[in-house]
């Protein structure tokens, strides 16, 4: 087929972008890659058509040549358009630059046996250092773009392959010192010298003369893939999210390798350029060089946060989302280290001004009162990971913080929740000069409800006045003096509009039976003080269904008998069945069982009778449990046809177990040592409502006995779960992967089973201590154990880096229940018991200011290179 | 920290949609990242149809919000943030960073480099600060200047090649999409050695730098016992400064006179070089007392190419420029309001304009009315319920005007009338409308020796100012109003 003309290709990138999927099913899809590379060589399309296609190939790469050898050819092909191109100024080359980068990186054909990859990166990092490439391959006039282009497709594939230039740091650093363009230039070193400072460290390397060799990686030699493949082009995040840092996951995480006074110094020289002329960055790319910096200098020796200082005014100055962000993401790396306690105040306060000041559009409010309750506070003393409020954020810096009935609903909420912590912190002591935080929240529920009593006023009203009492019960909890109003409003307007009644039902399942079961009283009297006939039936019977139960039956009974009479129609029929039900399982009987005769003649719909009767029957000839079982899985809302069928659909599903995603979370928590077995501490945390929930896991590689599973007899949102205990039998010490499974029911009553993430059992969860010498035995009591290793056993020498709080806070941070002797601050003899049956013996001795020589023995030798690794953790984990 | 994929959908309310993604982009190169990053709770990009409809429904901008829905209207499905979780196809795609301004949905998805369960703090994923720059950035340049419905269909067909230069990777490089137009119209200029990302070529020209302040102030008046009346300041202050060089260095001061109100919450340009601690602390949140800086305030700054807000402050003036009482009476089918407005002796009598609106939600069209104004005129918009009080250019030399008078309404129809949530029964406001020309509320001013300018040629300094109105409430005293916890501070 020859080349398709503009409008031929115009309607069918259309047709693609309306729905890739569709297209490429279609008869057209095979061929779109392979036209769209012919067709950039063709002399009858205009270089904008050409863009048109190649920026098709930006974003739909994985559609057009599905596989890696496809993304191959691609980028060979794109490289070869490239080439071919003639020597003058083109709209074409950025983009074929870009497409070639995009082919390669996104189709996983980056690396050292790819052609493409190595007559790519080559030309990108020559394009980048300005070089002459000959045969006019680069028109003067687009140089300047085009070095800026290649810094940006080298920063791209050095973010899907790390490692990638850190041959080429010093080359990057003497163009950033001349005339290079800056903030390519500033970005790209900063990143390659990041994954360069974490591959290093990870296979124990210095930085050598990587910043200083200015020469050419490749110097027309092959390009030096050594690092990438020492990180086995694992990612790596480039600003991670600080619960994962601090988790301090051993290996990922930079540990404090030691640098020689030689490479700091250039370190820091490198670093001081960057900051120095960051400056001269767009903002965004100002912040993301910050949160590079930030996290590439934590925990790393020799290289001050103070560095950062210089910046900070000027950056806490401005109002840009982007850069107060990355303030506060050096706050998090840092934390005392940069800020002082004054800092930290004044960091708070110009987060406080930025989150209420009428300058800045809603949407940033919004994101810095988030900032606000999950601040990193240099000293918290919350629990981790939930939000609150600041120390220093007292009630007078909140005050401009406080919801009103003016604000739109998301507004509304997130400075309710921020009223709330302070209502919660104030308790009963009143502040003097200013109004109670407390009656002010009552006067905002009340203004909530009255809104929502509006009989014209659109669901959203309604939604956010349950959304705040909601937000108020959970943070609130066991104060009467707020929720006993809250209860009597709420059935003020349920009295009012009553067609609010799913809202209520909703309300009731959420929230704890604190409120609930109050809550229900008051709703059951609404409901039943009426006279039953009026409009709003169907919602006092859904109400009904929710709030009925053992008590007040007789007021019950008369409201239903009552009802019945007007109940003419089969949606309300089956409303009043609905609470015939909800009363059966409640256990009610007497009255009940006149009602239902009553029905079962008198209903006009033959379907509501057979019901009433199957009740009657049930209730006759079964009793209090059984009748339980019999009505309990299945609440299938009726289908057309006929209400049986859908009951009997419902009962088939409830007998069938599910494949379903999974509706719960689990995490690792703290870990304990306590009893004769390593016990790992799992948090669960359910999406939605479940009950019996069973967890299966599976270890894999049998490196410990089978588990047992472990059962939980209901989790729900919100609402804190007790941590799972999971004892661990290990067959061999080491560390293991979790297979994990799920089986639950939900609320509407299915079996569902569901497949977990993985969990990793960390090698310090298998610490068990030796029983306690007795007082003062402890030195011979070590030494036995120390002598009984050798001969069979192993032993080493570990040097084990130290972070600011030393060895004392080294050692109480992670081996305190272990310590078998122990002369703070300068010595410790540590004995841990690895079950099945081994022994890891430690001497912490004369420490120095950045480390300490740590001797080790083992009576397992496979134990031995995991104590290093878990050693030389340590200090970044604290 | 980059953008897995950004849209922009117009909201189309009553089509059948809805909506329509009017743009999309994605990166594939981050997606893969993300593939990797999220392991087993990865949740790929959907195509534009799915992302629309379940973007619009969590937004609850369909049609449909009839019923109860338990997915979005359950109490615990609490939002306190622009950032959503999106269900499509039974999976969860978060975070997904969207709002709605001017009838278009801006919308993008950050990319977080960990796994998504559980979900870590949004306070620690870079990308989201990016993403609102980003969207925030879009935005920008679809509006500024943009008149009508053609200028954005033009604007927006410019996007594609924009983002090749602004946002090439997914990571964005350059919120400003202005610059990234010059770029591509200006390929051809050779940029010399240490331009600023953020200037993208050098002025040729007369030097001239403008300099214009905008101040609008906000008001709550209540004339309630135990309830304060409340008012604020909120200034701007943009810049142009035509200077030849690459960097040239300029210093902007702020004067106040001598009885003027301090400057306070002071937020700059990123370009502004340093800043004094003075304007770095001064700060509404504090209680005031007579040593609060009062200027001058200096900003030494590089300034960009175009025009730039240097800074944004707002401020606490002692009395409102407007002091007003409204009172609204229901008798029997009608409502009895009076009108009490009076101008400060402290500010400027010269009105651009200067008019009430006095609205009447929940009601019927106007059927009758008699007044009685001491000044101004008075226009009906019966259909609307809305009265319109032209006050004009001067207040009489009185300083004090008043208006009042009798309203009846007929049958509500729903259509036509408005409905508001907060104006129930005789819960009631005007609101005011003014602008001063060549005023200042606080005194803030700018001129000729104000600016300092290093580098050749002497500049023309030109200085502008003006005070506009900006929510200025005054709530009818004989019914209940909302209140801030502000108000409740006596």
């Amino acid at each position: 087929m020859g080349p398709l003309s503009r409008d031929a290709w115009a309607q069918r990138l259309g047709a693609f972008r309306a729905s890739p999927s569709a297209f490429m099913a279609g008869p057209e899809g095979e061929d779109l890659g392979r036209d769209l590379l012919g067709d950039l060589r063709s002399e009858k399309l205009s270089e904008q058509t050409k863009v048109s296609l190649l920026a098709l190939s930006l974003e739909y790469p994985a559609q057009l040549w599905p596989d890696v050898s496809a993304a191959e050819v691609a980028a060979t092909s794109l490289l070869d358009t490239l080439v071919l191109l003639p020597p003058r100024p083109s709209a074409l080359r950025r983009p074929l630059l870009l497409a070639a980068t995009t082919a390669l990186a996104a189709g996983g054909a980056l690396g050292p046996t790819s052609g493409a990859s190595c007559r790519l990166l080559p030309l990108l990092l020559g394009l980048a250092a300005g070089s002459d490439l000959g045969r006019g391959f680069v028109p003067a006039s687009e140089q300047r773009p085009l070095q800026a282009t290649a810094c940006e497709c080298l920063r791209e594939l050095e973010s899907c392959k790390p490692g990638l230039l850190g041959g080429s740091l010093g080359l990057l650093r003497g163009l950033l010192g001349q005339e290079g363009p800056v903030q390519p230039l500033s970005l790209l070193l900063a990143l390659a010298l990041r994954n360069t400072l974490v591959l290093q460290s990870r296979v124990g390397a210095g930085l050598g003369g990587l910043l200083t060799d200015k020469v050419s990686p490749t110097g027309g030699g092959p390009w030096d893939w050594t690092l990438v493949e020492e990180g086995d082009g694992r990612l790596q995040p480039q600003a991670p999210s600080w619960p994962a840092a601090e988790e301090g996951e051993g290996e990922r995480s930079l540990t404090a390798r030691e640098h020689s006074p030689e490479e700091a110094r250039e370190l820091r020289a490198a670093v001081i350029q960057l900051l120095d002329t960051s400056y001269l960055l767009t903002p965004v790319a100002q912040a993301q060089l910050l949160w590079l910096l930030g996290w590439a200098l934590r925990g790393l020796q020799g290289q001050p946060p103070a560095l950062f200082k210089p910046q900070l005014v000027r950056l806490l100055g401005t109002a840009q989302l982007t850069l107060l962000h990355a303030v506060l993401a050096l706050k998090a790396a840092f934390g005392e280290a940069l800020f002082t306690a004054q800092d930290e105040a004044l960091l708070l306060r110009r987060l406080t001004l930025a989150a209420q000041h009428p300058a800045l559009p809603p949407p940033t409010h919004l994101f810095y009162l988030h900032c606000l309750l999950s601040f990193p506070e240099n000293w918290p003393l919350g629990p981790e990971g939930e939000e609150a409020a600041p120390l220093l954020l007292g009630p007078q810096l909140c005050r401009g913080l406080l919801p009103s009935l003016l604000h739109d609903p998301m507004a509304l909420l997130a400075r309710l929740h921020l009223l709330c912590l302070l209502c919660a912190e104030d308790e009963e002591e009143e502040k003097g000069h200013l109004p109670s935080p407390r009656h002010y929240l009552e006067e905002l529920l009340a203004g909530l409800r009255q809104r929502a009593a509006l009989d014209e006023g659109p669901r959203a009203l309604a939604t956010v006045c349950f959304q705040a009492s909601y937000l108020v019960t959970r943070c609130l909890a066991g104060q009467p003096t707020v929720l006993t109003p809250l209860i009597h409003g709420l059935a003020q307007l349920y009295r009012v509009r009553p067609m609010l009644a799913s809202h209520f039902v909703d309300f009731l399942d959420q929230v704890d039976s604190e409120l609930r079961e109050p809550l229900k009283v008051v709703l059951r009297q609404e409901v039943v003080s009426r006279p039953g006939r009026d409009e709003a039936l169907c919602w006092h019977l859904k109400m009904l269904a929710k709030v009925a139960d053992g008590d007040a039956q007789s007021a019950t009974l008369n409201f239903l008998q009552a009802a019945a009479a007007h109940c003419m129609n089969w949606d309300l029929q089956q409303g009043l069945l609905r609470v015939c039900r909800a009363l059966l399982r409640a256990g009610v009987r007497g009255g009940l069982v006149d009602l239902l005769q009553v029905l079962a003649r008198q209903l006009e719909d033959p379907d509501g009778r057979d019901h009433a009767r199957l009740y009657y029957i049930l209730l006759a000839h079964l009793a209090g449990p059984k009748l339980g079982v019999a009505l309990g899985p299945s609440l299938a809302p009726p289908a057309l046809a006929s209400s049986l069928v859908a009951e009997n659909q419902g009962f088939v599903a409830a007998l069938m177990v599910q494949e379903a995603p999974a509706l719960v979370r689990l995490s690792v928590g703290s870990h304990g040592v306590k009893g004769p077995l390593p016990v790992l501490k799992l948090q669960p945390e359910a999406l939605e409502p479940i009950y019996s929930l069973e967890l299966r896991f599976r270890v894999e590689g049998q490196l410990y006995a089978p588990l047992q599973a472990v059962h939980v007899p209901c989790l729900c949102p919100g609402r804190p779960a007790r941590p799972l205990l999971l004892p661990l039998q290990p067959r061999c010490p080491a560390p293991a992967r979790l297979d994990v499974h799920a089986l639950y029911t939900t609320s509407t009553g299915l079996t569902c089973h569901a497949h977990l993430p993985p969990l990793f059992v960390n090698f310090a969860d298998l610490f068990l201590p030796f029983p306690k010498p007795p007082e003062g035995a402890g030195l011979g009591f070590f030494e036995e154990l120390w002598d009984s290793c050798l001969p069979e056993g192993a032993e080493s020498c570990v040097w084990c880096p130290l972070g600011p709080q030393g060895l004392e806070g080294l050692v109480s941070h992670h081996l305190e229940p272990f310590v078998v002797v122990a002369q703070p601050p300068t010595s410790y003899y540590v004995a841990i018991h690895l079950p099945p049956n081994s022994k890891l013996l430690l001497r912490l001795e004369a420490a120095l200011a950045d480390g300490v020589p740590v001797a080790l023995r083992t009576d397992d030798w496979a134990v031995l290179p995991l104590a290093g690794d878990y050693l030389r953790g340590l200090a970044a984990a604290l | 920290m980059a953008q897995r994929a950004v849209w922009l959908i117009s909201h189309e309310p009553g089509t059948p949609l809805c909506g329509t993604v009017r743009f999309s982009r994605r990166y594939p190169t981050v997606e893969k990242r993300a593939r990797v990053f999220n392991g087993a709770s990865y949740v790929p990009i959907p195509e534009d149809g799915p992302f629309l409809k379940a973007l619009l429904f969590e937004l609850r901008l369909l049609d449909d919000d009839k019923d109860f829905v338990e997915s979005r209207d359950s109490c615990s499905r609490i939002n306190k943030t622009s950032i959503y979780g999106l269900l499509i196809g039974g999976e969860e795609l978060w975070p997904v960073v969207a709002f709605l301004k001017n009838d278009i949905i801006y919308a993008c998805v950050p990319l977080v480099e960990q796994t998504l369960s559980p979900r870590p703090p949004l306070i620690s994923v870079s990308g989201v600060s990016q993403g609102f720059e980003f969207l925030f950035g879009i935005q920008d340049f679809l509006y500024s200047g943009q008149k009508n419905d053609s200028e954005l269909n033009t604007k927006l067909s410019q996007l594609p090649d924009l983002l090749l230069q602004a946002c090439p990777f997914g990571t964005l490089l350059d919120a400003n999409l202005k610059n990234s137009l010059d770029n591509t119209n200006f390929a051809s200029v050779t940029q010399p050695q240490k331009q600023p990302a953020w200037k993208t070529g050098t002025y040729k020209g007369k030097p001239q730098v403008s300099i214009s302040i905008t101040e609008k102030v906000k008001s709550m008046q209540y004339d309630k016992q135990g309830i304060a009346d409340t008012w604020q300041v909120v200034g701007t202050v943009t810049c142009k400064c035509d200077l030849e060089g690459i960097m040239p260095n300029v210093t902007i001061s702020l004067n106040l006179p001598t009885n003027g109100s301090p400057l306070q919450d002071i937020l700059v340009h990123p370009c502004v070089t340093s800043l004094d601690s003075a304007i770095l602390t001064s700060s509404s949140i504090d209680a005031m007392d007579d040593s609060a800086f009062s200027g001058p305030y200096k900003f030494p700054l590089t300034p960009p190419l175009e025009s730039f807000n240097l800074c944004y402050y707002t401020s606490q003036v002692p009395v409102p420029p407007i002091l007003g009482f409204y009172q609204m009476k229901e008798e029997e089918v009608q409502l009895r309001i009076t009108i009490n407005l009076k101008l400060h002796e402290s500010v400027k009598n010269n009105f651009e304009f200067c008019e009430a609106h006095i609205p009447f939600y929940n009601r019927g069209p106007i059927t009758h009315l008699e007044y009685k104004t001491s000044f101004g005129q008075l226009e009906v918009f019966r259909e609307k319920s809305l009265l319109i009080w032209i006050i004009g250019q001067k207040f009489p030399k009185s300083m004090e005007i008043s208006l009042s008078g009798t309203v009846t309404f007929g049958a509500k129809s729903h259509e036509k009338q408005p409905f508001d949530p907060i104006c129930i029964g005789e819960t009631a406001y005007l609101k005011l409308h003014f602008r001063i020309l060549d005023y200042t509320l606080t005194g803030c001013y700018a001129d000729q020796h104000s600016v300092q300018v290093f580098a050749s040629g002497k500049p023309k300094i030109s200085a502008h100012r003006k005070l506009i109105s900006s929510d200025y409430y005054i709530w009818n005293s004989k019914a209940p109003a909302p209140v801030t916890y502000g108000s409740l501070l006596l």
